[in-house]
């Protein structure tokens, strides 16, 4: 059987896509190429990297986590619910994308650091955010935020409302329903926004670096040492922050995120 | 057993109602109406899905209105079953039951059919199978009221049927009260004893569906129905009241005196006999009544199939549509322009009002 050749169109899109793939891929091959053989046990065996490596890795589940406490419940509410003020808070949520992330520092610094309400307010408590760990996760947490609430919103917005309907007339309550219905039919899109949410954490260097340069995490680390020894020091904590983000991202999404429902391909008739 | 009293109900700037419907214990209620009536909404406020805005939904006399549907004992049945995707069918059935209730399915899963669809998944299911299933999940915790809304749009054929028996016959043995959605008027009569016509967001009729059929309140009913035959009265009646004039010039005898100055007459399709060249080819009207039938001359316009039966336009005038079998369409060569006899009782005449 003779394979059709393929449309004009596609043959396009096909080659445009590539430019696109070739514009991401061939910067990370470069610094792979130029961090040479034996980086990986290199940046590995030096302490400072993989404190900050672990340190980074860390803080970002930990902003993950707190996010997702409050984030998945708000999330639920913006594709359930209409109420005043929606709009708002739909726009808030968002504003951290848009928001120049050292501008970002400076706002939470108004808020978190020594002389802020909340910096203040918690500092008898031992609880301070300018150079720790805590302002290292509230400028992640700030910056990624809307990574998960918006993908978790559209994973609950495409599960239909009225299977909770039929769930509360079988006698769930609406916790029962969410719990029983809702979420186990949205977990995967909850789950990939909150790998998002990780992901854009460990990359953040401009609102952690104005409330919390110490410790360094791995973006802090690699300017740090970019700006001390130049590109071939900058490399390793580069590389390996690159490859660990990589490989969790593909392993995680393979297992965990499967093809949106809705969406079909031409070949899938 | 289960009662609406002026129940209004608003989905965004619709409102349905008031609404006064009253069903007894066992009563299956076919809820008629065309898309966009607000049939769905009436049915999610008496499952406590959507808060009415007036009236009160009534359940064994007990005002459930501000109930949750937890805690309302009421089953819901979508058009597309509506399965949880992520629980096999055997965990669909058993969402509702406490533990150790489980034991008493055995019956229901064996009425319905889908005892051997217990570990398969929702999505491995016919259409007709999701709906058993569904039925079966709202059935299973023992609901009083069962809320259907359209459970047999998404069914065809052999399986739409069988589906229709099993419902009739799982909710008369369980004796629960039924209240299905529906805008298929066909599958009202065969299986509601009660139907409530809304139209437009307003109840404008309940009673038996031959009722309904027979003695249609307004112009909407009686086309939701499908009489095709509604046609203007030009001149208030005269004499005894039973004959009148239908714009067009043709008189008309009716079974019962007409009182109002302007009125609709409604002649069923199906009422009426088509005569040509002194052969009857279809309808049982002429020979129904005990008074002389009416006799109407005129040509026909034009003959549409509908598979087993055909409707033939036939201008008198007014124009006056008549089922025909479709077979005698082809025995007796109805064609456009042929002349053609129609008559029909005065009995099978229904008068109305006319509408604003």
């Amino acid at each position: 059987m003779r394979r059709r050749r393929p449309e004009p169109f596609t043959v396009i899109s096909a080659v445009v896509a590539l430019v696109l793939v070739a514009f991401v891929l061939v910067p990370v091959i470069s610094m792979v190429v130029e961090a040479g053989a034996g980086f990986l046990g290199q940046a590995l065996r030096q302490n400072d990297v993989r404190r900050s490596l672990w340190l980074t890795g860390s803080s970002a589940l930990i902003a993950t986590g707190l996010v997702f406490a409050c984030g998945v419940p708000l999330a639920y509410l913006l594709a359930r619910r209409r109420f005043p003020g929606k709009g708002l808070v739909e726009g808030l949520i968002d504003l951290p994308i848009v928001f120049p992330h050292t501008a970002a520092g400076i706002a939470l610094l108004t808020v978190y650091g020594r002389d802020g309400v909340l910096g203040r307010l918690l500092a008898p408590l031992g609880l301070t955010f300018t150079d720790s760990v805590a302002g290292i996760v509230v400028a992640m947490m700030f910056v990624s935020l809307p990574y998960l609430v918006d993908t978790a919103r559209e994973a609950f917005a495409l599960v239909d409302p009225r299977y909770e309907h039929v769930a509360r007339t079988l006698g769930s309550s609406p916790a029962g329903a969410f719990f029983r219905v809702s979420l186990p039919q949205a977990w995967r899109g909850v789950l990939a926004g909150a790998l998002l949410m990780w992901g854009r954490g460990i990359s953040e260097f401009g609102a952690v670096v104005i409330l919390a340069y110490n410790p360094k995490i791995i973006p802090v680390l690699v300017f740090e040492r970019f700006e001390g020894f130049g590109l071939h020091s900058a490399l390793p904590p580069a590389v390996l922050i690159m490859i660990v983000a990589f490989v969790v991202f593909v392993v995680l999404r393979a297992f965990l995120v499967p093809r949106r429902r809705g969406t079909r391909r031409e070949d899938d008739r | 057993m289960i009662g609406l009293d002026g129940l209004r109900v608003r989905g965004g700037r619709f409102v349905v109602g008031p609404v006064d419907l009253h069903l007894a214990a066992g009563d299956y209620c076919g809820l008629v109406g065309p898309s966009g009536a607000g049939k769905t909404l009436l049915l999610e406020a008496v499952a406590g899905i959507r808060s009415p805005v007036a009236g009160q939904v009534l359940v064994e006399g007990q005002d459930l209105t501000g109930t949750p549907p937890e805690k309302r004992g009421v089953g819901l049945v979508f058009q597309d079953g509506l399965l949880f995707p992520h629980l096999t069918v055997a965990g669909n059935v058993r969402y509702g039951l406490r533990r150790r209730a489980v034991a008493s399915l055995d019956g229901l899963v064996r009425d319905l059919g889908v005892e051997e669809l217990m570990e398969r998944s929702p999505g491995s299911l016919s259409g007709g199978e999701r709906q058993r299933v569904a039925l079966a999940r709202a059935l299973a915790p023992g609901p009083r009221v069962l809320l259907l809304d359209e459970p047999l749009s998404a069914v065809d054929g052999e399986a739409r049927e069988e589906l229709r028996e099993m419902l009739q016959r799982v909710t008369r043995r369980r004796g629960v009260t039924v209240l299905h959605v529906t805008h298929d008027v066909g599958e009202m009569f065969s299986l509601a004893n009660t139907c409530a016509v809304l139209v437009d967001g307003g109840l404008r009729q309940v009673g038996t569906p031959s009722e309904v059929l027979r003695r249609p309140v307004d112009e909407d009913v009686a086309r939701l129905f499908g009489a095709r035959n509604v046609l203007r009265v030009a001149r208030p009646p005269q004499g005894d009241g039973r004959t009148v004039l239908l714009e067009g010039g043709s008189p008309v005898r009716v079974g019962e005196p007409v009182h109002a100055a302007e009125a609709l007459v409604v002649v069923r399709p199906e009422d009426v006999t088509l005569v040509l060249s002194g052969r009857a080819a279809g309808g049982g009207g002429a020979e129904g009544g005990a008074s002389e039938p009416n006799l109407l001359k005129g040509r026909i316009e034009r003959v549409v199939s509908h598979g087993g039966h055909s409707l033939v336009r036939v201008m008198v005038p007014p124009a006056i549509e008549v089922s025909v079998p479709s077979r005698e369409v082809g025995r007796l060569e109805l064609e456009t322009g042929a002349e053609v006899e129609l008559r029909f009782s005065p009995e099978m005449v229904w008068v109305l009002p006319a509408q604003g």
